[in-house]
């Protein structure tokens, strides 16, 4: 095999300042690269929201990729650079140099990474309150949604018990949604609106949002609940003030 | 460098003569007693309940449950327990005969105790359930070509997804613990067997025997519930649902079994002089994840249990008409759900962090962050469960607190990836099949750790909680960072199981299809997942028929990729190139023994001397003392210093040689 030498070779070099230099060109090349994806991708992806809640959504889509960038970046830039500067051609013929640990680096890594997750945790408990006040709303309508296989019944309790299999909501105006199943656990979705919350059998749970785009949206199940899962979709039509009263109307409620 | 050594006693070369009953049974016996017990089963059972309310899931219940005590029966399981009934102890020829002494290729058809046997047996397990769970992903995929396929009908497809998971989450659970935990780890630590070479073939068989239990759910209707077996949907499933619960008793019972035995085995066998922080990551790596199942699987069982009494006895645990509870369900499925997926994880990983220094010839970087972490992921594990429930709206006053111990999960998991750079760091990488797996894992696990994280954000989570996102992101952790570790499991310790190299060409090419498939596939399932294309549909909007165009293709390619390794596999296994008894230059014990490795591993018992990552460091040098041959070289297996030459007592143990 090898003779005896020293454990620091001249090969790879005493060198740590310039691969440390080298690293962060490539770390910062990918950081710049995953920040500007983050910034363009993830919520194109999603799609324009239609309501606050989405919106609040896909700021956290947003804003958790572009923290994570310089992390995923750094990662990368490590294993990219040690292909490219460290690899040995075959099996390599002396060992490298016996770094067993790095207190300060593992001690940094460590702290950053926990101020980061605290960030994004505060982040998180931030949007929660906010996306949670439609429920607090004064005045919000009230939405009995009732899963069955393999479709969702409508229907409006303080509008003269309207009952649809499309739902209809005003514009603007907080809703909260009591969700129950008669039979196995669904989960009620409105794609655009960010919202969902599972549909179980004997008990009730809320969901809450404030539409703020008129259109049709998709509603669908997201809890696999038997044979016609997929096709247990419909549609959420956000309209206006008024339009949603002559709805009501139409169908012998009141406003 | 002072070690010990005693002489190994004399194994006489002859075959053994003891064995009694056992030399006439085998897996052939065992399939003959599990249809006859089961086909008598069914009978009594259909004389009993024809014409009641559950009666087909009570036929099914009793019929498996026989055919698994039948199998059992018929491989010799029970022979031990029956003996000391009688008042009768196994003689040395009966424990020679049981370890498959002399018995050729005849003892993998056994109810053989030797720990390598177990090894490769879990090695061919594991094998042919990823052949079924990946043909399986394979007809989903293809059914998912196009919004309308119409390639599958909705029930099969339903089955076709419940299979799918729940073969591959079992393949994954065993993937590592089962193949390189049972072959690898004990003579890693140095041992000549496991603690309990009789658990050991029992949690093998009992694995065996489960599968035509899972594997009849097909017939039986299917598992229409996805492999979660969400109730109450659960409680008006086809009996296939039965199978479902029985595989999982029986699951959970081998699990448990192996589990203690792991653990036993490391904590009482491991070698003179190897103390804790002389012990392989990979060691920590096992007994994390068989100890994260311990608590986590009865779990799981008890779950079932109540399902059962729901099914086959009217019960109503989880039937809100009568006074039952769905989130009771899905509090004991979670509750063992999240913990199993580090079970999954953590020995992949802790195998690639036994690789990484092997190919960079440097010391694992800070080995006690690698400890730590570990222990922290274990603990935090536990604790996490209910971000599976944020949208369930069983206590969403909880979902903070659950945020919180989530997102704090990924700080340990951090630590481990910057174990693995740190041992790269200035390494000499050697890019051999293992390490690109590690490589592999840095690319894949980042990404999922990362789209992990988005999810643990209860709002976000709303959003995306059962959509293609949560699919794409667990594959990219499961499969992406825990398969491909497993990948690189056998491409490293492939020469050591069998003797011979892995084709090194064809592992290449398996390798750049599986990972290009694979990124191909997930990147367009998250890419439809946040566009709100649900998960577990059979058919879908046409605004994702792009993205699942391209995953369907890439699943393509991960196909062709497993077929390509499968074939180096089995062609390299069968005729390929000798292996040295260290082809990777390694310093761990494993690569001391010769190659085909003797029946009890050690012919003198080795003393440790330092830890095995002792890469760049003199002996007389600051770090830990390993004893190296005056010329530097690591290869030979005498050299390698953890072997010694002289007289200690002997740190001997083993069943066979009781």
């Amino acid at each position: 095999m090898v003779s005896p030498e020293p454990a620091v070779d001249t090969v790879i070099g005493p060198k740590p300042r310039v691969e440390i230099r080298h690293v962060f060109w490539i770390w910062l090349a990918l950081t710049v690269l995953l920040v500007l994806f983050s910034l363009w991708v993830p919520a194109r992806l999603m799609g324009p929201p239609a309501s606050p809640t989405m919106h609040a959504v896909e700021s956290t889509m947003t804003v958790f990729s572009v923290a994570a960038s310089p992390v995923a970046a750094i990662v990368w830039a490590i294993a990219i650079y040690s292909l490219l500067r460290w690899r040995s051609k075959g099996e390599p013929d002396r060992d490298g140099p016996p770094l067993r640990g790095n207190g300060p680096v593992t001690a940094t890594w460590a702290l950053l990474s926990t101020a980061l997750c605290l960030v994004l945790l505060v982040w998180g408990l931030a949007e929660m309150t906010s996306v949670t006040s439609a429920a607090e709303a004064s005045n919000p309508l009230v939405v009995n949604v009732t899963g069955q296989q393999w479709t969702w019944t409508f229907d409006y309790p303080g509008q003269g018990n309207v009952e649809s299999d499309q739902l209809y909501l005003p514009l603007n105006r907080p809703v909260v949604f009591h969700v129950t199943s008669k039979d196995v656990i669904h989960s009620f979705w409105v794609v655009q609106m960010g919202i969902k919350v599972d549909a179980n059998p004997g008990q009730t749970t809320k969901t809450s949002v404030t539409p703020d785009k008129l259109g049709t949206f998709d509603v669908r199940c997201a809890e696999l609940c038997g044979l016609r899962h997929a096709d247990m979709e419909t549609s959420a039509h956000v309209v206006s003030t008024a339009d949603f009263s002559s709805w009501l109307t139409q169908n012998g409620g009141h406003s | 460098m002072s070690t010990a050594v005693l002489d190994h006693p004399p194994i006489d070369e002859q075959a053994p003569t003891g064995g009694g009953v056992m030399r006439r049974l085998n897996v052939v016996t065992a399939l003959v007693a599990g249809v006859v017990l089961g086909f008598i089963g069914w009978f009594v059972a259909h004389l009993l309940w024809q014409d009641g309310d559950h009666g087909s899931d009570q036929v099914v219940l009793v019929t498996l449950t026989c055919w698994a005590i039948g199998f059992m029966l018929g491989i010799g399981a029970f022979n031990g327990p029956l003996g000391w009934l009688r008042g009768r102890d196994l003689t040395h020829q009966d424990e020679l005969f049981l370890a498959g002494k002399n018995q050729g290729v005849s003892r993998y058809f056994r109810f053989t105790t030797d720990h390598k046997v177990v090894g490769i047996q879990y090695l061919v397990v594991t094998m042919v359930l990823f052949a079924f769970g990946g043909t399986l992903a394979m007809l989903i995929r293809t059914n998912l070509i196009s919004p309308n396929s119409h390639f599958l009908n909705p029930q099969t497809y339903n089955a076709v997804v419940g299979l799918h998971g729940l073969i591959m989450i079992i393949a994954t659970i065993i993937m590592v613990t089962g193949p390189f935990g049972n072959f690898i780890m004990p003579i890693m630590i140095g041992a000549r067997d496991m603690a309990f070479p009789r658990l050991n073939a029992l949690s093998l068989w009992l694995i065996v025997a489960a599968i035509p239990v899972l594997l009849s759910a097909a017939f039986l209707g299917g598992i229409p519930t996805g492999w979660v077996g969400a109730a109450p949907l659960a409680d008006q499933a086809p009996p296939g649902m039965d199978a479902y619960s029985m595989f999982i008793i029986i699951f959970a019972v081998s699990s448990a079994v192996a589990g203690a035995n792991i653990t036993t085995t490391v904590l009482t066998m491991r070698a003179r002089g190897m103390s804790w922080n002389r012990t392989p990551i990979f060691v920590y790596g096992t007994v994390a994840s068989v100890g994260l199942a311990i608590p986590a699987f009865p779990l799981f069982m008890a779950s079932q249990v109540l399902l059962q009494v729901d099914r086959t006895q009217g019960g109503q645990f989880y039937v809100a008409s009568g006074g039952g509870n769905p989130w009771l369900y899905a509090n004991l499925f979670w509750l063992m759900g999240h913990p199993e997926v580090y079970v999954i994880l953590i020995p992949a990983i802790a195998a690639l962090m036994e690789i990484t220094p092997v190919f960079s010839r440097k010391p694992l970087f800070s080995f006690n962050a690698a400890v730590i972490s570990i222990a922290g992921i274990v603990g935090l594990s536990v604790m996490v469960w209910a971000h599976h429930m944020y949208a369930s709206g069983w206590a969403p006053d909880l979902n903070g607190p659950f945020m919180l111990t989530t997102e704090m999960i990924s700080v340990p998991t951090g630590l481990l990836f910057l174990v693995i750079l740190g041992t790269m760091w200035r390494g000499r990488v050697w890019t051999a099949l293992p390490m690109m797996a590690t490589y592999a894992m840095l690319w894949n696990f980042i990404i999922g750790g990362i789209t992990g994280i988005y999810l643990s954000d209860v709002p976000a989570d709303y959003a995306l909680h059962g959509s293609m996102f949560v699919t794409a992101h667990f594959h990219y952790t499961l499969m992406g960072a825990g398969l491909t570790g497993a990948i690189g499991a056998l491409a490293y310790w492939f020469p050591k199981m069998t003797g011979r190299m892995l084709n090194a060409r064809a592992g290449y090419i398996s390798f750049w299809f599986v990972q290009i498939g694979f990124n191909i596939t997930f990147m367009g399932m998250f890419a439809v997942g946040l566009a709100g294309q649900p998960r577990r549909v059979v058919t879908y909007a046409h605004l994702f028929a792009v993205g699942n165009f391209v995953s369907t293709i890439g699943a393509y390619l991960i196909g062709i990729g497993m077929l390509i390794l499968l074939w180096a596999v089995v062609s390299s296994w069968r005729h390929g190139e000798r292996a040295p008894a260290n082809p990777w230059g390694a310093k761990t014990l494993e690569w001391t023994v010769p190659n085909p490795i003797p029946m009890e591993n050690f012919t003198v018992l080795p003393i440790v001397t330092s830890d095995p990552y002792g890469y760049g460091e003199e002996a007389d040098s600051t770090g830990p003392e390993f004893d190296r041959a005056a010329d530097g070289s690591v290869r030979e297996p005498a050299q390698v210093g953890a072997i010694g030459d002289s007289g200690h007592a002997p740190v001997v143990d083993s069943e066979v040689e009781r």
